[in-house]
């Protein structure tokens, strides 16, 4: 093949993966198909393998490991003994709960339901570049893009991209990651920015003087519309004023241990809104009246009373 | 070997290689595959297979498409031009194409990071990723040849 071929050829592959690449820009159908079945297939491929691996690891806990049975189930019964324990103490607690709800008429939130789904990996490939995970519950089985990701201790991240039943989720510390965040107790509010895998989080857009702490638990706001209000996400780690703005310079910590990630909750939206404002009509308001409408009340011998205007000097 | 043994033997590379992706972020282990058909001269299995590869892992990722594509590109041209060069069934041929291959993933990751606004780019992860690759390639060529079945090992033109 002589030089000139060669270039002309490296030429019109190169214009051809133009135009794909404008294309796919513009219409993003590659980016649909490659989801649908490329994910799909190694979503199957990882299913498969991870229930061989369980059906191994089952049969190895059922019928090899036998060994310390005995010791763990006398461990295990003193737990419930002990969990009971604590059970009747947050018994009194938790009716206060639900009083307090009641009298601050907070509806329970029925906007989203809690889906299980499986980790079965983390980042794939070589084009798995932003900080992810592979799930196995896709469009089809309640994980549309945007759908958010919790465990028991808190915000893991939302969901990119999805086939069918496998999806691609990012996680909060990918540097693409942007969360409202709220301070649990000084209620100030920022916004939770990744910084890559393995690296604390920061806090931007956290105005000076607020009471934050180092320790404080950060919860979604819910003003972004992504993520329901009052996950715990993060725990604050450094609090200082900014050398470069006016906000505060926050760092910090996940809740979730995102690198051993072994199932996840989805929030899948139902539908139902859920009205921000309390039920029913404003309370009537009970106070002096406004100062324009006062009118000075005549005493029987004739003498006014009440607001008088004190006159100018 | 049988058109239903090179499948079996293809897709069983493939599973194999999707566990190895999820044991390493960030590795290409699809690539040694594209590395034997093209030593072995087998083109019409490469046209079907390059394809799927291309389709999985564009799937698999996170990045817009066409990264995958260029680098398959890649690849293909670095392995023709060293065929002019050495001896293609050398494994000495495979380290130093392996070598050049391990920066030129780190260099499409880099070229292709500001044009498909990737938000931050991280050096030293790709270093890593990139020297696995290298690294990876070699090591999984000579097991590969070693499993597969006949000799089918290009000779040197």
């Amino acid at each position: 093949m002589t030089f000139r071929r060669l270039f002309l050829l490296a030429g019109t592959l190169f214009i051809l993966l133009l135009g794909v690449y404008s294309w796919n820009q513009r219409t993003q159908a590659l980016d649909t198909i490659t989801t649908n079945v490329g994910l799909e297939a190694a979503g199957g491929i990882l299913s498969g393998l991870r229930a061989v691996q369980d059906a191994v690891a089952d049969i190895w806990s059922n019928y090899f490991a036998l060994v310390d049975v005995r010791q763990e189930n006398l461990s295990l019964k003193e737990r419930v003994r002990d969990l009971e324990a604590r059970l009747l103490a947050q018994g009194e607690a938790l009716a206060e709960l639900r009083r307090l709800r009641q009298l601050l008429q907070m509806p329970t939130d029925q906007a989203w339901r809690p889906v299980g789904a499986r980790v079965l990996s983390g980042r794939l490939g070589p084009n798995g570049v932003l900080d992810s995970i592979t799930i196995n519950r896709g469009y089809a089985t309640g994980g549309r893009p945007g759908t958010p990701l919790v465990t028991h201790l808190g915000l893991v991240g939302r969901v990119l991209r999805a086939s069918a039943h496998n999806a691609t989720a990012l996680l909060l510390t990918d540097p693409s990651s942007r969360i409202a965040v709220l301070a649990q107790e000084s209620r100030s509010s920022g916004i939770l920015i990744g910084q890559g895998p393995g690296r604390d989080l920061e806090v931007s857009f956290m105005e000076r003087g607020t009471d934050v702490a180092a320790g404080e638990i950060l919860i979604t706001s819910g003003l972004d519309g992504k993520f329901p209000k009052g996950i715990p996400v993060a725990r604050v780690l450094s609090v200082a004023p900014s050398n470069y703005s006016q906000f505060l310079a926050i760092q910090a910590e996940p809740l979730v241990d995102l690198r051993h990630l072994e199932e996840v909750l989805m929030l899948e939206p139902t539908g139902v809104s859920v009205p921000n404002l309390p039920v029913g009509p404003p309370p009537v308001f009970v106070g002096p009246p406004a100062p324009g409408r006062a009118e000075p009340s005549v005493a029987p011998d004739g003498a006014t009373s009440g607001p008088r205007l004190q006159p100018s000097r | 070997m049988s058109t239903f043994q090179e499948c079996c033997w293809w897709l069983a590379f493939v599973m194999a290689s999707i566990v190895a992706q999820a044991l390493a972020p960030g590795l290409d282990a699809l690539v040694v595959g594209i590395l034997l058909l093209l030593q072995e001269r087998n083109y019409k299995t490469l046209a079907w297979l390059l394809p799927i590869f291309i389709i999985l892992q564009e799937g698999m990722g996170t990045r817009p498409f066409g990264g995958v594509l260029l680098w398959y590109l890649a690849v293909i041209a670095s392995f023709k031009i060293g065929r002019w060069l050495f001896e293609v069934g050398n494994f000495v041929f495979i380290f130093l194409l392996s070598t050049c291959l391990g920066g030129a993933y780190f260099g499409l990751a880099w070229l292709l990071a500001p044009l498909q606004q990737t938000p931050a780019f991280d050096m030293n992860a790709m270093r890593d990723i990139s020297l696995l690759q290298a690294v990876y390639m070699p090591l999984a060529w000579r097991i590969l040849t070693l499993l597969r079945p006949g000799d089918r090992n290009d000779v040197s033109e």
